[in-house]
């Protein structure tokens, strides 16, 4: 807990008044406000706690998301019952769950909702009562539990909530310590899972769920939900990639400069002052070096370089027009538009979920028919992959997640409809094509979907990303911004050179034994270098087949299938 | 009925050995492969190693045209005035090719004379019912018996094959379940299979070594098998390792076929697969 005891006075007063009155499903929708609010103000906080030093740590993001799907559920039809607006919350969060953490969220709602059915209110009883059920819920929504993950803070939330009820029926005083409780289980979550404690990081899943709880507290107490907040990232994880995403209207410019400052720079003046000036604003630091990302209006396009100037020595500046870039981005969408197979009722089709142009193209040319565009920062919800499938015209529905994360969140929309659906667990893109080539749209559902399953087990995967932290990892020294090779979601190599780190993976992976080299080139790899390192792969395997796709994934600069 | 009165007449793209036709008094019709504006009689004009060599380069997509019903008629005629009361004539699947058309048009001045059959299948799927009925000729069983025989062992023939590329079936129009853009992005495979007369789907590979694992576990799998043949285009060493690293019990004298070019035309080189008959 970080509440300071100045605060503390503050607050009392509140408290008293709230006492008084019942806990509703008016209250519940404050709370889920709350809690959507605090975790969305700290949710890159828990996307930073990642095991592997990837850039793709995103459970903050996926419990924003899926959280917010809760609110938008229970805001769009208010209801004083209690039970009954926990019900529309666990409904909300099962469609929006994206990601694992996001399933697992979305499953203690569902226990939460399940043990308060009939109530009309929340008191200390009932609440302890559903966060016993919201943990056995949770730990049967996944196939082998884990220890030291949100399962275990959820299982420490209920302990701790029966043991405060024995001393106290106040609902705010055994709130207090299940939010305690809480905190102290994740900072435990290391002791528990080996992988955290080598990371040096907590459960990123428990850690949300935290925020959640202590952004209702906070709301409790009256304190603010919504602290300003100036984040350096490491230089590596500024994802100027997604920047036509969230362009807004007026914004045209994007600018990035490099600088560095004459002194220590006042993170908090540095954002409030780059605020007046534009959006989407992304701050960066590595050896002192600090790059500035913002979109701005045209007449604003030159006051970030100036502004910079003011606090030091620039060494690099780029400005890009985003509306020329986006028409240029919208032609080529057209010219590349995807030809999905068209499906008859009683044939078996395939969803593929993809993280690039290139790949969905890969994959709509190999006949699927339909594509949830998703993958390492941007896990797909239920409803999303729902969609995608429920306006096919056939029963027969087989999922490729092509990634772990998205497992959860495709199994789930599986159970919530009336089709037949069949999640292939293929983790990477390699694998979805492996499977992808025994399709028999005509075939057997059943056999097909074995078929499939094989199937992902006859190839090896190989992606190659930067590392955004200094780590170790099985045996493996990475620093920050190196270049580091997965090899079956393993780490197996790091190196400061790209094409060095393409040929440490083949060779840990045997690629020599193999016949055929599969290169799908990332969005951050120039067109035009793009032959070099497949020329360079071809040098050392002259005896294997190397193509190359481009790809357009973000992140990985390579993902590679070796057969 | 006498033994010698029953002739047996296929075409040529069943793909039957010269040695097995001569043993089993077989009688062939060529059918023509055209190649920039010039026919050639498939079997007797043209070396089938030489075509699959030129086949890439080949700036215009050779045609094929089966022969005419007149080719049948004249054959159909000879074989009466040798002698023969009834002739059976089996072809190529009349989903695949206009021969069954072309026998049948030819067969009708003959009445019930001339039986022909749809084999439902190609190169030595066809070429098995072939020489089962001529066998069957040969050990005196009546008409209508050979033609049971026939359909039983239609029935239990199954024909896979990998291709090197979808590049030259795409062209020949003769499947219906390629997807707009299969093969155009991401380089593969495909595997196939000839069943009820259609070419079937089964899927793709990407890598020579995976079809081959693939076609070895689906012949595995089939059982016992009494005859088997190894089909290629221009690919005689890979069907002579396919073949040897079978490790079950195989049947008498399993053939290897480069396929005609008339059916390779469709394929391309580069091919593998095989036709087995399981046992009863």
């Amino acid at each position: 807990m970080d509440l300071t005891s100045q605060e503390a006075p503050q607050y009392q007063e509140r408290i008293k008044r709230l006492q008084k009155h019942p806990v509703d499903g008016i209250a519940l929708m404050k709370f889920i406000e709350a809690g959507l609010t605090w975790l969305r103000t700290n949710h890159q906080s828990v996307n930073a706690l990642n095991v592997f030093p990837v850039p793709d740590g995103d459970t903050g993001t996926n419990m924003v998301l899926t959280m917010q799907a809760a609110y938008d559920e229970i805001s769009n039809q208010p209801n004083r019952n209690f039970g009954r607006m926990a019900h529309t919350v666990a409904q909300g969060a099962l469609m929006g769950a994206r990601g694992n953490s996001g399933v697992i969220l979305s499953q203690l709602w569902r226990g939460f909702a399940r043990a308060l059915d009939n109530y009309e209110y929340l008191d200390a009883e009932n609440l302890v009562q559903s966060l016993a059920v919201a943990r056995d819920t949770a730990y049967k929504g996944v196939v082998r539990p884990v220890e030291g993950t949100i399962l275990t803070v959820a299982k420490d939330i209920a302990k701790a909530a029966q043991d405060a009820y024995k001393q106290s029926s106040d609902l705010i005083e055994i709130f207090e310590t299940i939010v305690q409780a809480a905190d102290e289980s994740v900072e435990k979550t290391p002791l528990l899972l080996p992988v955290l404690k080598e990371a040096g990081v907590v459960d990123a899943g428990g850690k949300g769920l935290f925020f959640i709880l202590e952004g209702i507290l906070r709301f409790v107490r009256g304190q603010s939900l919504e602290i300003p907040h100036a984040s350096v990232k490491p230089l590596s994880a500024i994802t100027l990639g997604e920047a036509l995403n969230s362009i807004e209207p007026g914004q045209d410019y994007e600018v990035v400069v490099d600088f560095f400052p004459k002194e220590k720079l006042n993170l908090e003046d540095f954002y409030t002052n780059l605020e007046n000036m534009g959006t989407s604003i992304q701050i960066g630091e590595g050896d002192g070096l600090y790059r500035m990302h913002i979109h701005v209006p045209t007449e604003k396009r030159y006051e970030p370089i100036n502004y910079a100037m003011s606090l030091g020595t620039i060494s690099k500046v780029s400005m890009e027009n985003l509306i020329a870039q986006m028409e240029q981005t919208r032609l080529e969408g057209e010219h590349n538009q995807l030809s999905l197979a068209k499906v008859e009722p009683g044939q078996i089709a395939v969803v593929a979920v993809v993280p690039g142009d290139g790949i969905g193209r890969v994959f709509a040319s190999l006949g699927v028919s339909a594509i949830v565009e998703g993958g390492q920062t941007m896990n797909p919800s239920t409803q999303e992959i729902l969609n995608s499938f429920e306006n096919l015209p056939t029963d027969k529905i087989i999922i490729l997640p092509n990634n772990k994360n998205i497992i959860g969140a495709a199994k789930t929309a599986s159970e919530l409809t009336v089709k037949n659906v069949a999640v292939i667990p293929c983790h990477s893109i390699p694998q979805g094509l492996a499977a992808m080539m025994r399709l028999a749209p005509n075939g057997d559902f059943e056999a097909v979907v074995q078929d499939m399953s094989d199937a992902i087990n006859e190839i090896e995967t190989g992606e190659i990303t930067q590392a955004t932290r200094n780590v170790e990892i099985n045996g493996v020294a990475v620093k920050e911004g190196e270049f580091i090779a997965l090899h079956n979601g393993m780490l197996v190599y790091a190196s400061s050179d790209l094409e060095d780190a393409c040929l440490g993976l083949l060779s840990k992976a045997n690629a020599s034994n193999y016949e055929l080299i599969t290169l799908f080139s990332g969005a951050d790899v120039p067109k035009a270098d793009i032959n070099r390192y497949a020329d360079a792969i071809r040098k050392v395997y002259p005896n294997q087949e190397v193509e190359v796709q481009e790809g357009g994934q973000p992140h990985y600069f390579f993902i590679i299938s070796i057969e | 009925m006498e033994n010698n009165s029953i002739a047996i007449v296929t075409d040529s793209t069943a793909d039957i050995p010269d040695f097995l036709l001569e043993q089993n008094s077989i009688h062939v019709v060529n059918n023509l492969i055209i190649i920039e504006g010039k026919s050639f009689l498939d079997r007797l004009e043209i070396k089938r190693q030489e075509f699959y060599e030129k086949l890439p380069q080949m700036k215009m997509f050779p045609t094929t045209a089966t022969a005419s019903a007149g080719v049948y008629q004249t054959l159909y005629e000879s074989l009466f005035k040798q002698g023969i009361e009834w002739i059976i004539s089996i072809h190529t699947s009349k989903k695949l090719s206009g021969i069954f058309n072309a026998a049948s048009l030819a067969a009708q001045s003959f009445g019930k004379r001339v039986q022909v059959i749809d084999s439902e299948m190609v190169s030595l799927g066809l070429g098995f019912q072939a020489l089962v009925a001529a066998e069957a000729v040969k050990q005196g069983l009546k008409l209508e018996n050979i033609i049971s025989l026939i359909a039983d062992t239609r029935r239990r023939i199954r024909l896979v094959a990998m291709l090197d590329t979808l590049e030259y079936i795409r062209r020949s129009g003769r499947v219906n379940w390629l997807r707009a853009r299969l093969g155009d992005v991401l380089r593969i495979k495909p595997l196939l299979e000839v069943r009820n007369g259609e070419v079937l789907s089964l899927g793709e590979v990407r890598t020579y070594r995976k079809g081959v694992k693939r076609l070895l576990d689906m012949l595995t799998s089939l059982g016992p098998i009494e005859r088997l043949a190894i089909l290629h285009t221009n690919a005689e060493k890979e069907a002579k390792e396919f073949l040897q690293s079978l490790s079950f019990q195989l049947p008498t004298s399993p053939v290897i076929v480069n396929v005609t070019t008339v059916i390779g035309s469709h394929v391309g080189p580069n091919g593998l697969g095989f036709v087995a008959m399981l046992s009863r």
